[in-house]
């Protein structure tokens, strides 16, 4: 069952232009065209471009993907009736979320090869199987913790059209200030603020590190590493809370 | 044998009290039509039979079973033996009409042969059309296939003739009729098409103001001195 839901699963994402575009087409084009602008310049800790934003952009997708085609769907098919029409089938709840999240992996996975295939093709990336394996690893925790929040945050979504503008806003604020666009620390200050406040900020300092194994446990990594864990312990609660909901 | 057993139902929304004491049975075999006005609680009552809407007092089994004392899994299982059309129908859009009759087969563990059924329920010309595309008629036919693909015991349909041209309504009540004297399953829907409950149905469950107000076959309904269910209807129930 879970082989037949995963097929169907990819092959409805593959039809959805909206998440195609999103999900595989913005996020290297724009690792492409910033490459153009900002590809010469070093930053901090002495990385050049394809060793900051080949990690930024990954992650970027894996964004993209959980919040468009796992939580986005979820409020859709919630709004529309179809998952009250699955619901009454005899398949479990479990089968469809596990699903879900295979299908949002495979996904994110492929990006995250088709990212630094790009950052070797076109930035001479250096190719390294025990960093790569490292930064991979940290990327499914990542996964993970993205599925776990953008559950929650949809689950209090009753109405697919307000789901997509807060999508399409929260991807440029996630943008924004999560370092995707330019280094954090070179924006105003209000900026800066609303990014300590945005996950993926947090992510993307931690991943980045990995990515070039400068990973230090220092303050500002560990403020990083409780934040994420609060956030998750919180989407695990607002989850528990809405699965315990009568109708 | 009842294969449905409900007493003193009775199920709200915030303050408002949809279901107040309601009392059903159905036996293999029936087929029933639930009437009553716009926001009466008949689709609430569908469902809770359905078993995807919890109740606040009362009991209700289906197929013997109290729902109330049954676990997730319990659930799953006894799903096996319903299937459902609902208003409005709804499935993954961007699934052709081919691939949620497999995806469908599949849920159910059904071994019905999908070449038969699109045979049967005239779906050829639509089998590589996706669902979102269909008109609202065909929506509902390929809505009842997947419904029969289960071979229920137990079918539960809203509304499922709202919406249908002349033609595509006798289609599918033809499906319904010829399910019902095939299997010996029950069929229970709500309507508001009261010659199709004439037509069709053994007995009528009548809610008003969250209760049954009249439950009993059309045969005696029409005995009681009305012309028609549609007349019998106006009388029973204040716009």
């Amino acid at each position: 069952m879970l082989a037949t839901q995963l097929k169907y699963d990819l092959i409805m994402f593959s039809r959805e232009l909206f998440y195609v575009i999103f999900t595989l087409a913005v996020p290297p084009l724009s690792y492409l065209f910033l490459g153009q602008l900002f590809g010469g310049q070093l930053y901090a800790g002495n990385l050049n471009y394809a060793q900051v934003y080949t990690p930024a952009f990954i992650l970027l997708i894996t964004f993209t993907v959980i919040f468009f085609a796992f939580g986005f769907d979820q409020v859709a098919h919630r709004t529309t009736g179809v998952e009250k029409r699955i619901q009454l089938t005899p398949v479990s709840k479990s089968i469809l979320l596990l699903s879900g999240i295979i299908r949002s992996l495979i996904i994110t996975s492929f990006g995250y090869v088709l990212i630094y295939a790009i950052g070797i093709t076109v930035y001479s990336l250096e190719f390294e199987p025990g960093s790569a394996l490292r930064s991979y690893a940290v990327f499914i925790i990542f996964n993970a913790v993205l599925l776990l929040i953008a559950s929650a945050v949809y689950s209090f979504f009753m109405n697919d059209k307000s789901a997509l503008i807060f999508s399409i806003v929260i991807f440029q604020v996630v943008m924004l200030t999560g370092g995707f666009a330019m280094p954090v620390d070179r924006m105003p200050e209000i900026v800066q603020t609303i990014a300590a406040l945005n996950p993926l900020y947090h992510m993307n300092k931690i991943f980045t590190a990995v990515w070039n194994s400068q990973l230090q446990f220092e303050s500002g990594v560990f403020i990083s590493i409780g934040y994420l864990i609060f956030l998750t312990v919180g989407s695990l609660i607002v989850l528990k809370s809405k699965g315990n909901r009568k109708y | 044998m009842n294969i449905i057993q409900v007493s003193d139902l009775s199920k709200a929304y915030g303050e408002n009290e949809v279901l107040k004491g309601l009392d059903f049975q159905a036996r293999a075999g029936e087929v029933i039509g639930v009437i009553g006005k716009n926001g009466a609680g008949k689709s609430t009552f569908l469902e809770i039979l359905m078993t995807i809407k919890h109740y606040d007092g009362g009991a209700v089994k289906v197929f013997g079973k109290d729902l109330a004392s049954l676990s997730a899994t319990d659930l799953e299982q006894l799903r096996r033996q319903i299937s459902v059309v609902l208003q409005p129908t709804q499935f993954y859009k961007t699934l052709k009409v081919g691939e949620l009759l497999q995806l469908f087969k599949k849920y159910y563990g059904s071994e019905a042969d999908i070449e038969k059924v699109m045979v049967d329920f005239k779906l050829e010309p639509h089998r590589k059309k996706y669902f979102d595309k269909l008109s609202g008629g065909w929506k509902q036919i390929v809505s009842l296939a997947i419904a029969f693909l289960s071979k229920p015991k137990l079918l539960i349909l809203d509304e499922p003739t709202t919406g249908l041209d002349p033609h595509m309504r006798n289609l599918l009540w033809q499906y319904i009729k010829d399910y019902n004297a095939r299997t010996g399953g029950t069929v229970i829907l709500t309507t508001h098409n009261m010659d199709e409950v004439e037509l069709y149905c053994d007995k009528v469950l009548l809610i008003d103001e969250g209760t049954d107000a009249i439950f009993g076959t059309t045969e005696q309904l029409l005995r009681s001195g009305y012309r028609s269910i549609n007349e019998f209807y106006l009388a029973k129930v204040t716009a």
